[in-house]
This record gives structure tokens, sequence and C-alpha cells, in this order.
């Protein structure tokens, strides 16, 4: 439990900007729920400066450059106005409003970003760029909720051709995307290079890399990219993450190696790049990103861990065709009810309960953006329908001493009344052989069945010596 | 201020508060409860109440005049800014609602009449001028004055494909007290450009048959379109704020300009001239089929639209026509912007069709092979959307696709219905290419030319051979046992990849708009 | 105020539709802020749970199913035969 006051004064101490930070979260904890309250009714409006002045620094004890003081002042009488707003919502709800919140936690936002870029802020203090744009996108959202909600939207820019597509129903949220896309360059432009870590020298002493001595606000630079990916996302405009990208990528020989930043910014950072891939259609890339994040994630961070799972699982079976450890969807529930019912139909080769597991998950899919990868199982659950027939076709007659062969040559037919199976294909009904050949030829053609068809013979000629269906064992 | 270490790290060595991860004794895993921390759930409501008193007297209970209270609220609605018509003059506003509480004082109905649904007087006064806007006399945008003569029946030249011609008439477009004119001008079904019509006709297939097919069915699909969930009662009603331009022009015909300032009333039309416009644009259309005319004035169209920030079932109209012929003409560029806006559009309930659209939207995403965009087409349509038949074909075409079945894309693609055969065309030689690459990869040693022909959709065997030829430069086809056969295997195998590479290649630059 | 990340609807009877908004990734779906910056390598999920190779499944047989299909194999295989 404790002030603003206390932990400004707490980190501008120790140096430790994450409690610096704490210092203008608009929220007060579970263990001292009255922490913004008691904040607002320190001041008011007229003397807030002052008052500022006294109970930051003189009763702290707290010494400053007289620049970066100023600084600090106004930044925290701007957070004293944006609290004033937030306290509405208890002290008279009908005047409160979270477009007003927004606007004034923007006012906060700007009045930091030129405490940094001309009021002598000092780099170790940026984690409160990202705490104050954290709640900027988070204000935005809820601005634009009580928009939405208030009636239709007006119409935007009067010099367009056309009507505005989206209706401007972001729009608060748009504009936090900006204010944090400066934050963004702010740190990645700082002109304060950081040494390249002496990599080999710190592992030898400590058994892993150490960051480099100096200091540049370049550190803050993956917590603010990540918060624009998040930003993006929610603005269904993921094309702008990948501008981002090229940013960052652009600046990367100024940068420090990304492995020398805190993990919670590198395994939220390659999550969204392996998503950002994964939207792409480019699974291999994304595979890769995932499995890094995977890999470095906390063990206890079960909802990250899921999200990263999510993507993964799919990304998984498009690149290697391979489904889930029943052992690992069980530690997730979730997963298991997102995943479970198809691979076990994947894993049967059962077609219709294929589709109908797409069509019942279909709308979770389609919202989590993993629908089209999911798809590319029909073709594994085709296959493993197929791969039984060969197993059915049991082995050749047996030549003394040899190893028994599998039967190879396969009729068309024989496959055509596995299909009748897989789609459980009512008595009467008809199946197409041209359609069954269509799909062996898909099989083939994706690598997932060796061998070829010889249309005039009805024969399906499999590979021999264990590669019909490779990968499989057989 | 330790300066030795990174800004990062000094969280774990100088701060008091224990990390839920790194304490040593209980390493469980608690997010946040403990401690303040960054990492407080986005969600979180902020503030609970401090211990103050919350403030006291309710103010609205006073009470000062009699007046119903949702009358008081139209009242109130009548003047917000936001509902103010640009085309109603204030006063004109004034004296349709002082007469509407007058009316509903005189005759004791002020308690009775519904006034939260009740529409607000400049609504009134919009509709009225519309309805003097559509009465016989005056041409309307639904209008259906028949003047060119029907195309002889007898013509051998029948379009595969449904015109964006046939379309203007539908009864759907047009408003509801023109329903009873049946006088509608005759379709256009001949296209001296429709490519079809250089088809060879020598050799027949059974794709022959499936067209035919498919050209019945455009026919019989203008029965279905029939019915549109519009809510045509409440006929155009410009939702205006802000003040937009009120036009004054009423020249039908006008250049389009991008706009660099606010635009002049002088030069803008307002809706009743542009519902003319429309119906002279629609008939030079068909008269003249010059689309890089009718392409600027439609332009010009939707920007006077814009301005005047009309936006109601004639402005769904204005877009889905002019995306219609952009679609006939292949004007792909224009064709996504008008789809951008009717699926904004649509997502009003201003009416117009958008299941045909939305097809339309699915199969242009097949095209440009946008995958983000069409997970969020995917996500727009509703489980009614998805029994529609175009929306469903449309989404029967992606699978087949997605999922490299040929043998059913070809099926469907001879089966598209309304114009999103002008899309499949788009992309289908591209999907031959695919088939035939995985064809030469699982067929050993040929396949006979008419099984690509079936397969594959083409429209003779000469056709088929001609695209192999134009797509390969080595003798693949040969002729054994009295038929035309396709050499398959590797190397022709490598040839289709190559050619397929190639048409995919296009599509990434075209794709980028 | 207690949920107001959700659109209030009440006031606006209108028939908009829930799904013509653009799909985003809601709020509850978002990876979530870690509670401390960094950890150690023993507290990673390659540290805790080994390596990649638990999480895929190995196998595809499904033995105890094989004779069954067989059957039905033959038995859908006459139904083939008999439409061609």
């Amino acid at each position: 439990m404790t002030t603003v006051f206390e932990d400004f004064a707490r980190g501008q101490k120790q140096g430790s900007g994450p409690t610096l930070a704490a210092a203008l979260t608009p929220i007060a904890s579970a263990d001292y729920p009255s922490r913004l309250y008691t904040f607002y009714r320190f001041s008011n409006a007229a003397r807030v400066s002052s008052d500022l002045r006294y109970s930051l620094f003189q009763a702290n004890g707290v010494k400053l450059p007289k620049q970066e003081q100023n600084a600090w002042i106004d930044i925290f009488a701007a957070y004293w106005k944006a609290v004033s707003q937030i306290v509405l919502f208890d002290l008279s709800p009908s005047e409160a409003s979270w477009a007003k919140v927004f606007d004034a936690w923007k006012d906060l936002t700007n009045v930091l970003i030129r405490g940094y870029s001309n009021g002598g802020l000092q780099a170790w203090t940026v984690p409160c760029l990202y705490t104050v744009g954290k709640y900027l996108r988070t204000f935005g959202i809820r601005a634009d909720a009580e928009l939405a909600s208030l009636g239709p939207v007006a119409f935007g820019n009067r010099f367009q051709d056309d009507i505005a597509a989206e209706f401007e129903k972001n729009a608060k949220l748009e504009e936090a995307a900006r204010v944090i896309n400066r934050m963004f360059t702010l740190c990645l432009s700082d002109r304060h290079v950081p040494h390249e870590p002496d990599f080999q020298l710190m592992s030898m002493l400590t058994g892993r890399v150490r960051a480099p001595i100096e200091e540049s606000r370049k550190w803050g630079v993956y917590n603010m990219t990540n918060l624009l990916f998040k930003t993006y996302f929610k603005l269904n405009s993921v094309g702008l993450s990948k501008n981002l990208l090229r940013a960052l990528s652009a600046s990367a020989v100024d940068l420090p190696e990304l492995e020398a930043f805190p993990k919670a910014h590198i395994v939220t950072f390659k999550y969204y790049v392996g998503v950002i891939h994964f939207l792409d259609e480019k699974y291999s890339e994304a595979e890769e990103h995932l499995a890094d994040a995977w890999r470095m994630c906390h063990k206890n961070a079960t909802k990250n861990r899921e999200l990263i799972l999510t993507y993964l699982v799919p990304c998984h079976l498009v690149t290697t065709h391979t489904l889930p450890n029943k052992k690992l969807l069980a530690q997730f529930p979730r997963l298991e009810k997102l995943f479970g019912p198809l691979c076990s139909c994947v894993r049967k080769g059962d077609l219709v309960g294929f589709d109908t597991a797409m069509a019942a998950g279909e709308e979770e899919f389609v919202k989590r953006r993993i629908y089209l990868p999911l798809e590319r199982g029909r073709d594994i659950a085709l296959r493993n329908l197929f791969r039984k027939v060969f197993i059915a076709g049991g082995f050749e007659e047996v030549k003394d001493g040899q190893p028994p062969i599998r039967r190879t040559r396969v009729p068309v037919a024989e496959f055509a009344a596995a299909l009748r199976i897989g789609i459980h294909a009512a008595e009467k009904s008809r199946v197409d052989i041209d359609e069954v050949e269509c799909l062996l030829s898909n099989l083939i053609y994706k690598g997932l069945m060796k061998g070829y068809i010889a249309r005039e013979r009805g024969m399906i000629v499999l590979s021999k010596g264990g590669t019909a269906f490779p990968g499989t064992g057989i | 201020m330790s300066s030795s270490v990174p800004p990062w790290r000094a969280t774990a060595s100088a701060t008091t508060t224990a990390s839920p991860y790194n304490g040593h004794a209980a390493p469980a895993y608690i997010p946040v409860q403990a401690r303040r921390s960054l990492a407080h759930p986005v969600s979180a409501t902020p503030a609970p109440a401090p211990a103050a008193a919350p403030p006291s007297a309710d103010a609205s209970t006073r009470k000062r005049v009699e007046w119903p209270a949702p009358l008081r609220s139209y009242v109130q609605r009548s003047f917000a800014p936001d509902n103010q018509a640009a085309s109603v003059a204030r006063e004109e506003m004034e004296t349709r609602l002082k007469s509407v509480i007058t009316d509903a004082a005189e005759k004791d109905m002020l308690d009775k009449i519904d006034w939260d649904s009740l529409p607000l007087p400049q609504v009134m006064i919009q509709n009225d001028r519309n309805r003097i806007l559509a009465s016989p006399s005056v041409s309307s945008w639904g209008a259906s004055k028949a003047t060119f003569s029907r195309k002889s029946d007898n013509s051998e030249e029948v379009s595969k494909k449904r015109k964006s011609a046939e379309y203007q008439d539908d009864a759907s477009s047009c408003p509801p007290w023109r329903q009873t004119n049946k006088n509608f001008e005759d379709r256009i079904t001949y296209s001296p450009t429709d490519k079809r019509q250089r088809m060879d006709h020598k050799n027949p297939s059974k794709s022959k048959a499936n067209l035919e097919m498919r050209r019945k069915r455009f026919e019989d699909s203008r029965a279905r379109y029939g019915s549109s969930p519009s809510s045509r009662g409440e006929s155009p009603v410009p939702t205006a704020n802000q003040g937009p331009v009120v036009g004054r022009c009423q020249e039908l015909e006008k250049n389009y300009f991008r706009l660099t300032s606010a635009p002049n009333p002088d030069t803008v039309r307002p809706l009743s001239v542009l519902v003319k416009t429309l119906d002279l644009l629609k008939k030079k259309w068909k008269r003249d089929n010059n689309y890089g005319y009718i392409c600027d004035q439609f332009k010009s169209l939707r920007q006077d639209l814009t301005v005047q920030h009309i936006r109601n079932e004639f402005t769904v109209s204005v877009y889905e026509i002019h995306a219609r012929i952009a679609l006939e003409k292949g004007d792909l560029g224009e064709y996504n912007q008008c789809q951008t806006q009717l699926r904004a559009l649509y997502a009003q309930q201003l009416g117009g069709h958008p299941t045909e659209f939305k097809a339309y939207r699915i199969l242009y995403f097949i095209h440009t092979r946008n995958w983000t965009a069409m997970n969020d087409a995917l996500a727009d349509l509703t489980a009614a959307d998805k029994r529609e038949p175009a929306v469903k074909h449309a989404l029967d075409v992606r699978s087949a696709l997605a999922l490299g079945n040929y043998h059913r894309f070809f099926q469907l693609y001879l089966d598209t219905p309304n114009m999103g055969a002008y899309l499949m065309d788009m992309f289908v030689d591209r999907e031959r290419l695919s088939a035939l690459a995985a064809i030469c990869k699982a067929y050993k040693p040929d396949v006979k030319i008419r099984f690509i022909t079936e397969e594959l959709g083409f429209e003779s065997d000469e056709q088929s051979a001609h695209f192999i030829l134009d797509h390969t430069s080595e003798g693949l086809l040969l002729e054994k046992d009295g038929a035309v056969r396709l050499l398959t295997g590797g190397k022709a195998g490598q040839l289709f990849e190559a050619a397929k590479a190639d048409a995919h290649r296009v599509v990434d630059i075209k794709g980028q708009i | 105020m207690s949920n107001p990340t959700q659109p209030q609807d009440k006031t606006e009877p209108t028939q908009q539709p829930q799904q013509q908004k653009p799909p985003v990734l809601e709020e509850d779906d978002e990876f979530e802020d870690f509670p401390v910056e960094d950890w150690s390598q023993e507290e990673t999920e390659q540290a805790a749970n080994g390596t990649n190779s638990h999480l895929w499944e190995e196998s595809w047989d499904d033995d105890d199913a094989a004779e069954d299909f067989s059957k039905q194999l033959k038995e859908e295989l006459k139904k083939v035969e008999a439409s061609h």
C-alpha cells in the first residue's frame, strides 16, 4: 500500500523505472482502494503545481536538476487532472465520461513525451512511457465504446469522394495509436546509443549475457512496439505492424541484441511477430517465432502460453502435418475444446466429423483467425483415411526369407469405398470417381502420398519401401 | 540510482515489492493482487469507490412542465444538431414540429402517440418531398421508362453471364411507390465483347451443357433478388450533421474532379437531381457502353452524395450499379472501392443486395489472395447469409481451392450465380495451371485431353490443347490410339509449375491496391 | 461502468447486427503483460517441460480400429462397384 508520492520518491531514489512508472498508474490497488481519491483530494486545480513541488520533491527529499524537476511537476499536474476525471465515475457518475478521461490522459501523454524530448528526463525512467501509453490505449477503447453507445457517428473527412468506410468508430483508439507511435519513435531514435554488451566476457562471468552499462531509451523500444502491435490488432490494421517491423529492422544496427532485453519484452514481441507472419500465411516463419516465444515464456504464464499455442498448433499442422499431443491439450481446457474434436477426427480420418467440427468451431476459429490453416487439416484427415486403405490391403505373397512387402497397387475403387466411409455416404449415393482421383492427385502433389495414378487401369501404384505415406511409418 | 545495470534490471535488484515469479519461497504464479504492478489487468475498473459520500440531490426530479417525457425527448431530438437535415430549414422544421404537437394536443393524443418511434419533423418533411419526387410525372431513380426496343429473341448471341445492365431495374432497387409499374426496360443480353462468343463450338463437351445451365440460372436468379431486407418504408433520409453541403446544381451530368477544398454548392447536385442523373447514366450505359464516360460520371455522382452526407438506399444502389459495371468491365480498382463502401453501407442496414455483394467479395479476395481480408469477409457472414445460394457458392469455391479440389472447383465455376463469373474468369486460368501441375505430378504416363477438358472446365478439347500449348514451350501433346494425350510426368510438371508461379506473380502485383 | 468496453446498445434498438463489427481479438484474448520483466532460464517453459518433442503426436497408428475398417471397406467396395 503506497501513495503516488511514495512510489515517485522510491522510484527516484532507487533509480527503478517500474516503481516510478507505478506512480503514474491510473488504478488503485486492491490493498489501497482510495489511492487515486486521496491523490485527487490532496490539491485543487489552482494550487496543484505548487503542491506537487512540495510533495514530490521538498517533502520527499528528492533532488533533481531544475529542468527535470519542472518536467515531473508538469507531468504529475497533468496526471492529477486526468485522475480528477477518473474519480468522477465514483463521485458524480452523471458527469463522468471516458472521452474526457481519454482527452485528459492524452494531455498527460503529450506532457510526458515533451519531458523526454526536451525536459531532460532520464532514460531509465522509460517504463513511464509504457505505463502511460498502455492506459491511453485502454481509455481509447473505452471512449470509443462510450461514443458508439451514444448513437450514429458523424461523417468524417469531408473532402473524400466516398463515405468513410469505417465511420470512425475507433476514432479515439486511432488517436491513441498515433500517440503511442510517437513514443515508439522517441525510444527508437534516442541518440544515446547503448554500448553493445561484451557478450563473451559477460557470459563467462555470469553465465548469461548482461545488458550494456550506458543508458538509452532504446531499452523501451520493444515494449513500445508490443504496445503498438496490440493496438493495431485491436484496430484490425495488422498491416501497420509490418511498417513497424520495417522501422525496427532499419535501425537494427543501433539497437542492442534482442536477447539482451528482458524476457517479458522478447516473448511478447516474438508472439506478435509470429502472429503477423501467421496472418500472412507464412507458416514456417510464424512457427519459428512462436516456438521461440513458447520456449522462453514463463512456465507459469498460463494465459500467454495458451495464446502462443493457439497459433503454434495450426502452424505445426500446416508445416509438419502433425497434431498436438493429447497430454499437451489436456493442460489447457480452452485449447482442448478448441482443437480436441478436430484433432480426433483428423487422426481417425473421419471427414464428416472433421467438417462438423470445423462448422461448430467456425465462429471461434474465424475470430481467432485460425480457420484457414485449420481447414488444411482436412488433407491430413484424408491422408489418414487413405492410409488405412493401404494398411487394409495387407501384404504381397511372401517369398521365402524375404521381408513382407505391402501391396502397392491399389484400385481407385478401394479409395472410393474409403471415401464413402469417411463422408458417411448414404446407401444409394454414388461416389464420383473423377473426384476421388482428384483427391488422390492432390495428396500426391502435396507429398502426403507417394506414387502415381494409372488412370486407364484404374489403379494407384504406391511407392515401395515404407515411403507410400511419408512420415507415417509406412 | 544504479547506473551499472540497464534500466529494466533495476526492478529485480532494487524494488522491494516481491516479484511473484522470483520469490524463492513460493514460486507459484500469482499474477497481480499483492502488487500494483504494470501488469494490472487492462480491463480492471479504475478507482474503486473511496469512502467519500456520493453526490446527494437528484437534480432531475424537479418537475417543470406537464408534457409527457417522451414528447419532451422528441422535441429535444428534433433540435439536436446531429439530427438536422441539410435540406430542411430550421423554420420549416419548427413549423412542422408545432403542427405535429398542436395536432396531437387537439386530438388528445399527447399521451398516446409513440413519440419514440415517430419520425422527426425534418424526416417527415423529407419523406413528403420524396413522395412528390416519386410521383409518376417526375423521373425517379427507380425509373423505368422504356425507351429501347426489345432485342430480338432469336438472336444467336446469348451472353453466358449476367450483365450489369440486367440488374438496374430489379424490383428491389425500386422504391415502393414505383413497384406497381411493371414496365421495366428489357434486359440487354448481347455483348460484342463477350469472349465466350469466340469460343469453339465444334466440339461440345459436358461443360457446354453446364454453360447453358449457367445462363438459365442467371435468368432465374432475378426472382431471388426480388426481395431484399431493406427498410424501404422510410426512403431517403439523409443523416446529416455538422453542416453538409446543400447542392444547388441542376445539371444532370458532371465531370469528376478530385476535391481539394470545400465543395461549392453551385456545382453540387441535390438528391432530386442525382436521382435523375442515375437514371440517365443507366440509359447511356445500355445505349453507348462507354465505360470511360460512365465511370467518370459515377465518381462525380458518388462525390456529390458524400459531400451532402446522403447515405440511404439510393446511395447503396449507386454503389451497387457502379460496382456491377466495373465488374463487367474488369475494372477491379473501381470495383474494390465500391465494394469497400458497400460493406460499410450494408452494415447500416440500408437495403440493397448484401448477399450478392458478400459473395463477390469472397471471390474477389480469392482472386487477390488476400487472406487477412478473407478472414474478415468470413467473419461478416451471418448464418442466414451462408444459406444464400450466391454466398454458399462463393464459400464452396473458396474451400475447394483451399483444399486443391480442382474437380469441385471447376464444377462450381460452371455454375456461378449472378456476375460472379466475371470475377472467377480472372483466376480460372491460374487455377487451371495449378491443377495441371498437380495432374502432371500424379498421373502416369499420360492422360487423354478429353479428361483435361472435362476436369478443368474448358469449352472444347481444342481450347484445352491451346491452353496447354500457350503455357508450355515443349511438345507435351501427342496422339496415341486415336486420342490426343497430355504427356504427364516431372518435366511437364515443372513447366506448369513455372507457368503457375508466373500467373500468381501477376496477381501479387495487381493485388496490392 | 462495470463493463465499459462493451458498446451499450440498449439505447439503440436498431437492428445493427453483431457480426458487422470487424473481427478483432477481444480484450480477454490479448497477450497479457507479464507480472515481472525478466526471469531466469530455469523458469522458462523449455526448462520446465523439456524440448519441443513432447508437444506433438508421434504416431498415426490406430491398431484397434484396423480390423473393423477392413470389414467396412469391403462392404463399401461392393457398393462402389455396383454403381459403376
